[in-house]
């Protein structure tokens, strides 16, 4: 499909990611290590549960029940290290506030922290797309493309790009939610991030029936935008509820 | 990205990308890695191609017109004339190959717009008019008549002997059904298209004709390697005294696609029948006290330009050492094998003696094949003359031995009488459902008892000799499967006994490149599967073996003895045999330098003048492969996609950040 296609998909998939990190991460050097450690990080889970389950593919039966399994045991495990990752963040923002006492510098905001989520949650965002997307994109630099039988009005490169897209947005705007559910003790966020990773994961299941990427894909669209507007609606509601309580500048 | 990475990615590909799983035909054929989507992506095409020949005026053959890769979209040629609309793989079937190769070469609009041809291959049951890509009288420059334009080959159109500046490649029957589905669905995007790499190295250089080519180094001389055996084997030491009866067949074929000139009935069935002739006479027990003694020789590169035959009557004159114990003065009559595999009638065989030169001397030879016929009998053989309207003898080896000495006398036997009975002379159809084993096996046991009659001389014929030579049916049958079928091809047993062959697989008759340096010393290095199988089976079945000798792997202990089967495992036997490699290329080619040049025409050789000297151009790979494309408008609209959802994604951070920030500020 050419180099043009070929730099279109990675545009697709990593587009805003590269744009956050353009417009709010790169300004803040902390702000990109953190986001190199979550990447790090996530990657290093993918690839435990690539180890965990290498002896049992594939898959060779076409119906979707073991496919089924396969997910719900990946996104469990996935959300249970979240917890560890955010513990592993919370131990880091204590360091960070001892240190600025230290040097009787203000401590982290409520913006700061929310950013610091932010940073974590599109380096989770970066590992999935370079697992998932960014490994297959490369034949599609050459001249050919590909159809998938099941799926034959949609390129192939495009349809992995389009999800790749929809997990970028709802890994990053997750762990905002996370992060502030664990913090705070909300129950509902608590439960929102582990659900929206399911539903979206169990999604892509219908991908396997002919025909069915044409409902899936704007399924997992729905899905992000779902996550972003959950993610909008809580960062709003906490900064306007703090403001009061920040000191001024 | 490192394989490790993508391997471990395969279990998550499965979830997030699960379209990825249900692709391919079949259960067991998933995709678990990148490159196993490139084999998906990229499908190679099993085929044959057609390559860049070379001669002293210019090119034949196929090549692609510049150094790049071509690819066009494929399509189906359909009845009607109409010109492409725009550069295409054009899919022909076979019927259609001769019309449109002729109207490429006469018609320039049309071929403009050929990006490259793909020829199915089909069943010669639906060619009934033949089809031969050779020319009507091939090779008419050497004959030793003057009635050129004498139509041996009826069906011949000459395609094979035009320039084309575009790839062509044969398909097998495989890839034939997987790109007739393809072709079906092609138009608008995406669309199949096919990419050739049949770059060739004088298109690259630029150097379009042999003696060029050959200077720049971008082509080698065609070429190989003849065998003869005499039997029983000759003393070298003393000077010979025997007259030589001399039985030839040519060992190579040409086709439109090289790597499928099978030559079945042309001339490989005259190979056979020479063999199995071979073996036959091996078995008589008196050969020693004999009158004369033979000589069987088997010529490469007939089909271009004579070079086995004509290197050899060279070779001759300057007394090399790859025909010593032989004198040219000697040779008293000349048998050739032409094509022998359709000679079957109703009544038998029938088969036609092509005579030519000194006449008592074909007079005997005649008398030999008659009486041969007679002492058949029941089994039905019948031999005639040719007709006298025939201008003279049709194209084969004897042509030069005639140009050479006029006084030579030779038969040349034949299945056809005036025209060929082989409608697909030369062509890649050629095969060995066009003989029959059973003319072939006539053919030999015809000719072991002629030559053994002949070499009796004009001493009382002992009957009971004569009807023991039986022919091997067996042995018939089995080399048809080893030349000229793919099971078992030359991975058969006969083979195996005597050499480990490098192409194991479906056999191909043309010559090839010359890849030797030509050396009057050393013993030659790259001779082809053919010639080395034909040199140990002549050696063997010529062979007085000697007794108790352990095993051999190249030379032998007394000198003189030849190492029969060296490349099989365990070794040969060594045996007292004289069986020579010839080495067969164009007479005015010399050697010098590291480089080949191009001799001026010796005056006294009129078939120098005549000599086309061949050769083929070097390439670096050779392939096919069919994928599909996105049109240039989707890989547009792809990249454009992808900017917008960047800049979008961008503007909204933006804008979100500053709202925050202004709202937060409010209060």
């Amino acid at each position: 499909m050419t180099v043009a296609a070929g730099l279109g998909y990675v545009l697709i998939a990593l587009g805003p990611a590269l744009s956050l990190f353009a417009s709010v991460i790169a300004k803040k050097p902390f702000l990109i290590l953190t986001l190199l450690s979550s990447t790090l990080f996530w990657l290093i889970s993918l690839i435990i549960l690539a180890g965990a389950w290498r002896s049992f593919l594939p898959v060779k039966s076409t119906e979707l029940w073991p496919y089924s399994i396969l997910i719900l045991t990946s996104v469990g495990f996935q959300e249970g290290i979240r917890i560890v990752f955010w513990r592993l963040f919370k131990k880091m923002e204590d360091m960070l506030n001892a240190f600025a006492d230290r040097v009787s510098k203000p401590r982290l905001f409520l913006t700061d922290k929310m950013l610091l989520a932010l940073a974590g949650g599109l380096g989770h965002a970066l590992a999935h797309a370079v697992f998932f997307c960014l490994s297959l994109l490369t034949p599609a630099f050459g001249p050919a493309t590909f159809y998938v039988d099941k799926c034959s009005n949609i390129p192939f490169f495009l349809i992995s790009a389009i999800i790749a897209l929809g997990f970028v947005i709802i890994h990053t705007f997750s762990m905002v939610i996370a992060f502030n559910g664990y913090n705070e003790g909300k129950r509902s966020d608590q439960i929102f991030v582990p659900f929206a990773h399911l539903i979206a994961a169990l999604i892509t299941l219908i991908n396997l029936v002919p025909g069915g990427c044409n409902i899936g894909l704007p399924l997992l669209c729905i899905m992000a935008g779902t996550t972003l507007y959950y993610s909008w609606r809580l960062v709003w509601r906490r900064l306007t509820e703090h403001q009061t309580t920040r000191s001024s500048d | 990205m490192g394989p490790s990475r993508v391997f471990l990615a395969v279990p998550f590909l499965l979830i997030a990308v699960a379209p990825v799983y249900g692709l391919v035909n079949g259960a067991d054929s998933t995709l678990e890695s990148v490159p196993d989507l490139e084999k998906v992506m990229y499908l190679n095409v099993e085929s044959y191609p057609c390559v860049r020949l070379l001669n002293l005026s210019g090119e034949i053959g196929c090549s692609n017109p510049g150094t790049d890769k071509i690819s066009a979209p494929i399509v189906r040629l359909k009845s009607s004339t109409s010109p492409l609309a725009r550069p295409s793989t054009v899919l022909l079937q076979s019927e259609q190959m001769q019309d449109f190769f002729l109207r490429v070469s006469t018609d320039p609009e049309f071929s403009k717009n050929i990006a490259g041809v793909l020829l199915e291959p089909s069943e010669t049951v639906n060619m009934s008019s033949g089809f031969s890509p050779a020319e009507k009288f091939p090779q008419a420059a050497f004959a030793p008549y003057s009635n050129t334009s004498y139509e041996w080959n009826l069906p011949g159109s000459g395609i094979m002997w035009n320039r084309y500046d575009f790839p062509v490649f044969l398909l097998t029957k495989e890839s034939t059904s997987t790109l007739k589905e393809v072709s079906e669905t092609n138009e608008g995007s995406p669309e199949n298209v096919a990419e050739f790499d049949l770059v060739m190295q004088t298109t690259k250089v630029g150097t379009h004709d042999s003696e060029t080519c050959l200077k720049e180094q971008t082509c080698l001389p065609l070429g190989g390697y003849s065998v003869w055996s005499s039997l029983p084997p000759i003393n070298i030491s003393s000077v010979p005294t025997k007259p030589i009866i001399l039985a030839v067949a040519s060992l190579d074929s040409a086709s439109f696609f090289r790597d499928r000139s099978l030559g079945a009935d042309s001339p490989i069935s005259g190979l056979i029948a020479l063999l199995t002739a071979v073996d036959a006479l091996s078995h008589v027990n008196h050969l020693k006290k004999l009158k004369k003694q033979f000589v069987f020789a088997a010529f490469t590169g007939e089909a271009w330009g004579y070079l086995g035959s004509r290197k050899f009557l060279q070779e001759l004159d300057l007394g090399s050492d790859s025909v010593k114990g032989l004198d040219s003065s000697m040779i008293e009559q000349i048998l050739e094998m032409g094509s022998v595999g359709k000679g079957l009638v109703e009544s038998g065989t029938l088969f036609y003696a092509h005579a030519a030169g000194e006449l008592s001397g074909t007079k005997g030879t005649l008398k030999a094949l008659e009486d041969a016929s007679e002492s058949l009998g029941s089994d039905n053989v019948k031999v005639k003359k040719a007709s006298t309207l025939n201008p003279g003898i049709p194209p084969s080896s004897l042509m030069p031995f005639l140009r050479k000495n006029t006084s030579t006398s030779g038969v040349v036997l034949g299945d056809f009488d005036s025209h060929f009975t082989n409608k697909f002379y030369h062509s890649h159809l050629d095969n060995a459902s066009n003989i029959k084993t059973s003319s072939v096996a006539a053919a030999a046991a015809l000719v072991a008892r002629a030559l053994y009659i002949l070499a009796n001389g004009d001493a009382t014929l002992d009957l009971m000799a004569l009807n023991d030579i039986k022919v091997n049916v067996s042995l018939v049958e089995e080399l048809v499967g080893c030349f000229l079928t793919c099971e078992p091809g030359l991975s058969c047993e006969l083979v195996r006994r005597y050499i480990s062959p490098i192409y194991g697989d479906c056999p191909s008759h043309y010559v090839g490149v010359f890849q030797d340096t030509p050396s009057a010393t050393e013993k030659p290095s790259y001779v082809d599967d053919t010639s080395r199988f034909l040199w140990n089976f002549l050696a063997d079945m010529t062979s007085e073996s000697r007794d108790g000798t352990g095993s051999c792997t190249g030379e032998c202990g007394n000198v003189g003895d030849m190492c029969i089967g060296a490349e099989i495992e365990g070794g040969g036997k060594c045996v007292v045999s004289t069986t020579r490699y010839v080495p067969a290329y164009s007479t005015r080619l010399r050697y010098e330098n590291n480089i080949w040049h191009v001799l001026p025409a010796n005056p006294t050789d009129s078939m120098e003048s005549v000599d086309p000297v061949w050769t083929e151009s070097f390439w670096n790979t050779i392939g096919l492969r069919v994928y599909k494309v996105e049109s240039a408008l989707y890989d547009r609209l792809v990249l454009a996609g992808g900017v917008i959802v960047t800049f979008a994604s961008y503007l909204a951070v933006v804008v979100t950040r500053t709202y925050l920030a202004k709202a937060i500020k409010r209060d």
